[in-house]
């Protein structure tokens, strides 16, 4: 394939991959203000942190200052992404096969990355490639990437199709976005294993889609392996593998949202409660107010029942 | 071998039941209650209940929909619960939780991680159909089929199909209610979703839309409530005079006079008890007059409907009667010119008007709120009243209920209470925001429906019952007299059921009060023990 062919397909599919994200990440933040529902435990610093106490907990909390706790929600959100703290606690069983795609991932994803800064800085007339240490480090880093999520997908695959726990919940997208996710590792492990030095040719691919080189060129292998990854960065923002975005809003707008009400808050909340109402049940359109504000107000009821 | 349930099978075969519970299914209890024969007792719905009520999930009767004399009529209720997955999806009619509602559809992987957590899958003996997931994934099959765009053509080769039938509508609007809403299922799951938000938005479309709900939560419960003032049926006058007979009753037993206020103008603190300790629990209200008494505070009760009154079955079915008991609640605070209102010992109540509605009391309805907790906490360490601990000198252990804790994180003030006035207290496992729910949750403790209540002491409430029971198994004999505090109305009330059904006292000498009842049982100067360990 043409390397502008490459630069086209390579750039227009990061593209609109990350701009279906955005929208997708646009849409969620975008939802009105909702009720409160706050799931302890919501990161706290200091001793309330220990066992899940919340500024509740405190007389007249009104009166006291609120105190943020930043730091105790990096950490948790960090046991979160790197030790998959919730499937150890749960669910023994799958942490093994989740955890290696997980890291399948990380690793794969943070090695591309590195790539990319490397070509821009090679721009600059670096070569970090030149080191044979860095370059062999970063090989090792894409083998075990590979290994992982090929162990990761392989071994979800199977345990979503034998176990009966699991079984009856499948759907094609389950094992759609696995096969997605096993094509990328597979066809990774063996552009690996067929390349001399595979650091060097990925680093040599990199450069010539940032620099815009006409004669770049693509060996098969690893040209599959990327047609196999861009395909899955198109498929990605479609379905809920995205849960890496969505899970900030349902922990930090949702579980840890325990703010109170404040003023900004408020001039949304009455611009709500002018909305029409149309659930149909007889209780709900009492004395045949139709707005929220309307249905709601404490003399709605006198009027129906009296 | 059991046989697997699928969610394929839920529509089909609506004239039987779905499933069958056997008792040598459920999870066994502590080897410390034997007698396992006691923990299967269950009551099979008659066949004249069966020729009325649709009764095709699990041999139980929670909502007690009518069956359909025509089709025709079974085809409009289709009809509206389609119309109403719409809305529930729709900013206009649904802007109260529809991020939540979006998110928990949207982002569940399947990967069961939170059945684990749940005490009713566990309590069942592992039964697929009280997977926290299993509600919900039919659930979200029917969005994502019948409202969303493309859903049909996505539902059959993508997202995974299930038929809307007659069937499929009426076994999940039982099956809403086999879920005590206690989330522990959220707390476990790696993704944040929500499988008691998702059955709670199930509940919503029924009532909201078809009207399908538990006589108990809404004829005789809000709406009772919101016409009369209680879901008891008190009116504003017999809730006055209760609580005047028992001032009077109580001050002869304790030695003290006790006047409660009402209707103070500009009091500091207005108290919103649940009416139904005033009826079932009365040590309850009077324990609290006797401490805010003691400890000289302004405070009063309201006898305006419904303020006088806590309890706003709302948050468990209904969003439009939540936001209704809600602002009167605050309406009434507003009006009395108090400085802040206290939260009764009632768990949902806390949840209600702490939190979920706090965003709909704009304005001067925004009245200052205050759990019940801290605020016994500063009245026993304020150093106004004197203690004497070793009147509480016997096995106390606590139970957290979970719209205090798990929701609210309101975990210490009552266990330094604890610490300070009962000298063997013990803690359950797991406890604080691990705690199970009582198996009341949700609504179900009010709920008494045909056998209902088999399934929440058998099924619901086992694994609390199990978690009692170890608490105290280092003196499990009955002449050892032992106390669970449980400061919520609706968990003493499955704790009432749960411990009948059991034989708690008899075998085991365990009882079950409040937080209130322990403190005035420790303070100086009540002429007799406050806790008289009777029978329930």
């Amino acid at each position: 394939m043409p390397a502008l062919a490459w630069q086209v397909l390579v750039f227009g599919v990061i593209g609109v991959s990350s701009v279906v994200t955005a929208i997708r990440t646009l849409a969620i933040a975008r939802q009105p203000i909702h009720l409160r529902w706050e799931l302890a435990p919501v990161p706290q610093s200091g001793v309330k942190g220990g066992y899940g106490g919340s500024y509740l907990e405190d007389f007249e909390w009104w009166s006291q200052p609120r105190r943020h706790a930043r730091a105790a929600a990096l950490i948790y959100i960090a046991q979160e992404m790197f030790l998959l703290r919730s499937v150890w606690k749960n669910n023994r069983g799958l942490w093994p096969l989740t955890f290696a795609l997980h890291y399948g991932l990380y690793l794969i994803a943070g090695l591309f990355l590195g790539m990319a800064v490397i070509a821009v800085l090679s721009m600059a007339g670096l070569d970090p490639l030149a080191n044979q240490l860095l370059r062999e480090s970063l090989s090792a880093v894409a083998l075990l990437g590979y290994l992982l999520g090929s162990v990761g997908v392989i071994g979800l695959l199977l345990k979503r199709a034998l176990d009966p726990h699991l079984r009856s919940f499948n759907t094609i997208s389950r094992y759609l976005n696995l096969l997605f996710l096993g094509a990328v590792f597979l066809s990774g492990s063996y552009a690996w294993f067929h390349s001399k030095d595979y650091v060097a040719e990925v680093g040599r691919l990199a450069r010539g889609l940032i620099t815009l080189n006409p004669n770049a060129t693509v060996a098969f292998p690893l040209s599959f392996h990327i047609v196999a990854a861009l395909l899955f960065l198109l498929y990605l923002p479609l379905t809920d593998m995205i849960h890496f975005i969505a899970k900030y809003f349902t922990y930090h707008a949702v579980r840890w949202d325990d703010r109170p009400q404040n003023g900004r808050m408020e001039k949304e909340v009455r611009g709500l409660l002018t909305q029409p109402v149309s659930w149909a049940a007889t209780h709900i359109a009492l004395g045949g107010r139709k707005d929220w504000a309307g249905i709601t107000a404490p003399d709605a009821n006198d009027e129906a029942t009296s | 071998m059991k046989r697997r349930l699928r969610l394929r099978d839920f529509p089909k075969d609506g004239e039987s039941q779905l499933v069958e519970i056997h008792a040598d299914d459920l999870m066994p209890l502590s080897s410390v209650c034997g007698d396992e024969e006691r923990a299967a007792r269950w009551q099979a719905v008659s066949e004249a209940q069966k020729s009325r009520l649709v009764c095709n999930l699990d041999g139980v009767v929670a909502v007690g929909i009518p069956r359909p004399k025509t089709e025709r009529e079974k085809g409009k209720s289709i009809d509206l619960f389609l119309s109403g997955l719409r809305k529930l999806v729709s900013v206009q009619d649904n802007w109260t939780f529809l991020q939540p509602l979006l998110l928990s559809l949207d982002y569940c992987a399947q990967c069961q991680t939170c059945s684990e957590a749940c005490p009713i899958y566990l309590g069942s003996g592992r039964n697929d159909l009280y997977r926290p997931t299993y509600r919900a994934e039919i659930f979200r099959r029917l969005v994502n089929k019948h409202a969303r765009p493309g859903g049909k053509l996505l539902a059959k080769a993508y997202r995974g199909d299930v038929e809307l039938n007659w069937t499929t509508l009426t076994r999940l609007c039982e099956l809403s209610y086999r879920c005590t809403l206690c989330r522990r299922c959220t707390q476990a799951c790696p993704m944040g979703v929500d499988n008691a938000l998702l059955t709670r938005e199930l509940r919503k479309l029924f009532s909201q839309q078809l009207g399908w709900n538990p006589e108990e939560l809404h004829e005789n419960g809000t709406v009772l409530q919101l016409k009369v003032g209680s879901p008891t049926g008190m009116k504003p006058r017999v809730a006055r005079d209760n609580i005047e007979f028992l001032d009077k009753d109580f001050a002869e037993t304790i030695g003290l006079e006790i006047s409660t206020p009402w209707d103070k103008q500009g009091a500091d603190v207005l108290l919103i008890h649940s009416a139904g300790d005033m009826l079932s629990w009365p040590e309850n209200p009077m324990a609290f007059a006797i401490l805010c008494q003691a400890a000289g505070i302004s405070w009063t009760l309201s006898s305006e409907a419904p303020g006088y009154d806590g309890v706003n079955y709302g948050l468990f079915y209904d969003d439009i009667q939540l936001a209704r008991i809600a602002v009167r609640h605050a309406e009434i605070a507003r009006k009395l010119g108090v400085k802040k209102i206290v939260m009764g010992e009632c768990g949902h109540q806390h949840k209600a008007l702490m939190a979920v509605a706090d965003r709909l009391l704009v304005g001067d309805l925004n009245v200052p709120r205050e759990s019940v907790m801290p605020f016994l906490e500063n009245l026993v360490f304020g150093g106004k009243i004197r203690f004497d601990p070793s009147r509480n000198n016997f096995p106390v252990t606590l139970h957290d209920p979970c719209n205090i804790v798990r929701s609210l994180g309101i975990v210490e003030p009552q266990r330094r209470i604890l610490r300070y006035l009962c000298p063997q207290f013990r803690e359950m496992t797991p406890h604080g925001v691990d705690n199970y729910c009582c198996g009341g949750g949700g609504g179900l403790s009010v709920m008494s429906q045909t056998n209902f209540t088999d399934w929440k002491v058998n099924i619901a409430g086992r694994i609390k019952f199990r978690q009692v029971i170890e608490a105290f198994s280092d003196q499990p004999t009955p002449e050892v007299k032992k106390y669970v505090c449980a400061p919520c109305l609706n968990c003493k009330m499955q704790f009432r059921d749960l411990f009948e059904h059991y034989g708690a006292q008899e075998r085991f000498g365990i009882t079950f009060g409040g937080l209130a009842e322990l403190i005035v049982n420790a303070m100086v100067g009540i002429q007799r023990p406050f806790i008289e360990w009777q029978e329930y």
